[in-house]
């Protein structure tokens, strides 16, 4: 057998460490509590309202995420445009930005601004209401997918889009019939991001939507609200909650990436 | 009249940039473009099909000024050096696709691919789809989805340079006699001489974004106007004075050799002389009775080996002479370096640039 150099085992030592310190937090999520302990608190009235509220809000967020990430990024890969890097810029900024301040951007944005109040106007009220859960994770989960599907996109070869248009394609045509199925795997990915930074999204939505008791109280906003008044127990399932619903989502992208 | 006209041609695209390109073409004729990398040979196709929008300049189609259409609309072919065929669709597919926007019976399309692909040899890889094919076979289904539609013009960027010798020699073939059959205009960048020799018409050569001559192929290689397209054609160009009393041809001096030519110019001008190595006929002994006008006798002073070919620099005086032998001549001719040889070049292939 080869030795294995300091180097290489240096590397593997570290991989290897923070592999199995998160096995052994995400262990621990499903080993304190007990099964029956779960099982109460997953047909508690709260616990069925914040998952419902989760998935509602993640599912409409999520497309909502894609019907722009798939424009933008499309944008960012293939036209020139004067303003081009600023514009990159912005979009990807609320990466860098703590969710709280970005929850509070969004919160002058929608309460104080004649934009929001426009917008309250004709009925999209973002304050402290379940919209505003969806505008929150909108906006959190927006940066990530857009930039996945501007990678997917150069990573396309334009020629082929070129091809496209010589042989009687509009550029809109050839977007749909060249761009899009050739875009399928990133597609795929950018919607599996976009739903799990959705669902997970706590710190926007706490200070956009309030994170109030049974209104707007999607799943990470149950598990902070419950470990505040010490209910462990809701507090946990809810972790639980959110690695299943991860989990599931992951799953069902490398069953389909495989497809495509 | 032209049947395609480039007019002064401007655009900057960070790397790469035309200059004021111009260029004409017959309906029916076979063009190549040569250049470095980076000439802008490219982007000049480019921008003859629309997908770039020229900051200056104006691009003429059967007439017609075509600058301001979209691509979709100018009906210009175009294969690429990558082929991009689309991976998710079989060949028949491929083949399909442009064909699905003019012809809308299904029984006529399949019928229309089937003879394609029947003059291409791809009939038995139309369910395949594209990365399952060899470079051959991808390149025979990029013409064939280009030419299947029945383009106007056809635009070919370095199509053979992915392919091994022998399918770029059998492809040639097959594009040489499919271009004879339809009479479809064709402008081919190319990088290999011998694309040049077995299928066009006219050639270009291009630099820095610009055209630096265009002309037919006996013009070009025989008549470089430049050092740079003289090197890029594998030519030698040589700075010669006309000499007094030619007796219907003319003498020109270069540096101490004094060569016949049939072309004409003024007595005492300035002029540019090209010779081919290919033009030049290496003896042992000077021969005794031949029509050959100019007979010098030179040192070998280099040679190297290239396929079945010898490439060989004589010098006579302070001139050297490039000449090109076969490997079996070469050893008749028991050529060592710096041994004495005669050089023959026909006042005919003594060209005045």
């Amino acid at each position: 057998m080869r030795k294995i150099g300091p180097f290489k085992a240096g590397l593997l030592f570290s991989s290897f460490l923070i592999t199995g310190l998160l096995i052994c937090a995400i262990g621990a999520l499903f080993m304190v509590p007990t099964f029956e302990d779960v099982m109460a608190n997953v047909w508690n009235e709260e616990m069925r309202l914040s998952l419902k509220l989760s998935l509602v809000t993640g599912f409409i967020s999520t497309f909502l995420v894609m019907a722009f990430a798939l424009p933008i990024g499309f944008t960012l890969s293939r036209l020139d445009f004067w303003g081009k890097g600023i514009v990159k810029t912005i979009l990807d900024l609320p990466v860098a930005f703590p969710e709280l301040v970005l929850g509070l951007c969004l919160l002058l944005l929608f309460g104080k601004t004649p934009i929001g109040k426009a917008l309250s106007a004709i009925g999209l009220d973002f304050v402290f209401t379940q919209k505003g859960v969806v505008a929150a994770q909108f906006f959190t989960a927006l940066p990530y997918s857009v930039r996945i599907m501007k990678s997917t996109f150069d990573y396309i070869n334009p020629r082929m889009e070129f091809v496209s248009r010589s042989l009687g394609y509009t550029q809109f045509e050839t977007f749909i019939r060249v761009s899009l199925p050739l875009a399928g795997n990133g597609i795929l990915a950018s919607t599996v991001i976009a739903f799990a930074r959705c669902i997970g999204t706590f710190g926007t939505v706490l200070i956009l939507a309030g994170g109030s008791y049974m209104r707007t109280e999607t799943l990470p906003i149950t598990l902070y609200l419950n470990i505040s008044y010490g209910n462990m127990g809701m507090a946990l399932t809810s972790g639980i909650m959110l690695v299943a619903v991860s989990f599931i989502a992951i799953f069902i992208f490398e069953k389909t990436e495989a497809k495509l | 009249m032209s049947f395609l006209r480039v007019e002064d041609m401007h655009i900057n695209l960070g790397e790469f940039s035309l200059k004021g390109v111009s260029i004409e073409l017959g309906r029916g004729e076979y063009h190549t473009i040569m250049g470095p990398t980076g000439a802008g040979k490219t982007i000049l196709l480019e921008c003859i099909i629309g997908f770039y929008r020229p900051k200056k300049g104006r691009v003429f189609l059967d007439g017609r000024d075509i600058t301001d259409d979209p691509p979709e609309k100018r009906r210009i072919g175009i294969v690429y050096q990558d082929y991009a065929l689309l991976p998710h669709k079989d060949v028949f597919s491929n083949i399909e696709y442009g064909l699905k926007k003019i012809d809308r019976d299904k029984q006529s399309r399949r019928k229309k691919i089937l003879e394609m692909a029947e003059a291409l040899n791809i009939s038995h890889i139309l369910h395949r789809k594209p990365p399952t094919l060899s470079g051959g076979e991808q390149q025979r289904t990029a013409l064939a989805r280009a030419l299947v539609v029945e383009p106007r013009l056809l635009l070919m960027d370095e199509p053979l340079s992915a392919l091994d010798p022998q399918t770029r020699q059998t492809t040639r073939s097959l594009l040489r006699k499919l271009m004879h059959d339809s009479d479809v205009t064709v402008l081919h960048i190319t990088h290999d001489m011998d694309d040049v020799w077995a299928l066009a018409d006219r050639v270009a050569i291009m630099r820095n974004g610009q055209l630096e001559q265009h002309d037919t192929m006996q013009c070009v290689f025989n008549r470089p106007n430049s050092r740079f397209i003289a090197d890029f054609v594998g030519a030698t160009i040589y700075d010669g004075t006309i000499l007094p009393g030619c007796n219907g041809r003319c003498n020109v001096d270069i540096q101490g050799l004094q060569l016949s030519t049939i072309d004409h110019a003024k007595e005492g001008e300035q002029v540019r002389v090209a010779l081919r190595p290919e033009n030049v006929m290496v003896f042992q002994d000077r021969p005794e009775k031949t029509s050959i006008q100019n007979l010098v006798q030179a040192t070998l002073e280099d040679y190297y080996k290239e396929g079945v070919l010898y490439h060989l620099t004589f010098r006579s005086g302070e001139v050297c002479i490039p000449a090109v032998v076969t490997s079996s001549a070469f050893q008749e001719l028991n050529l060592k370096r710096k041994s004495t040889s005669f050089l023959g070049v026909k006042a005919a292939n003594v060209k005045l640039a």
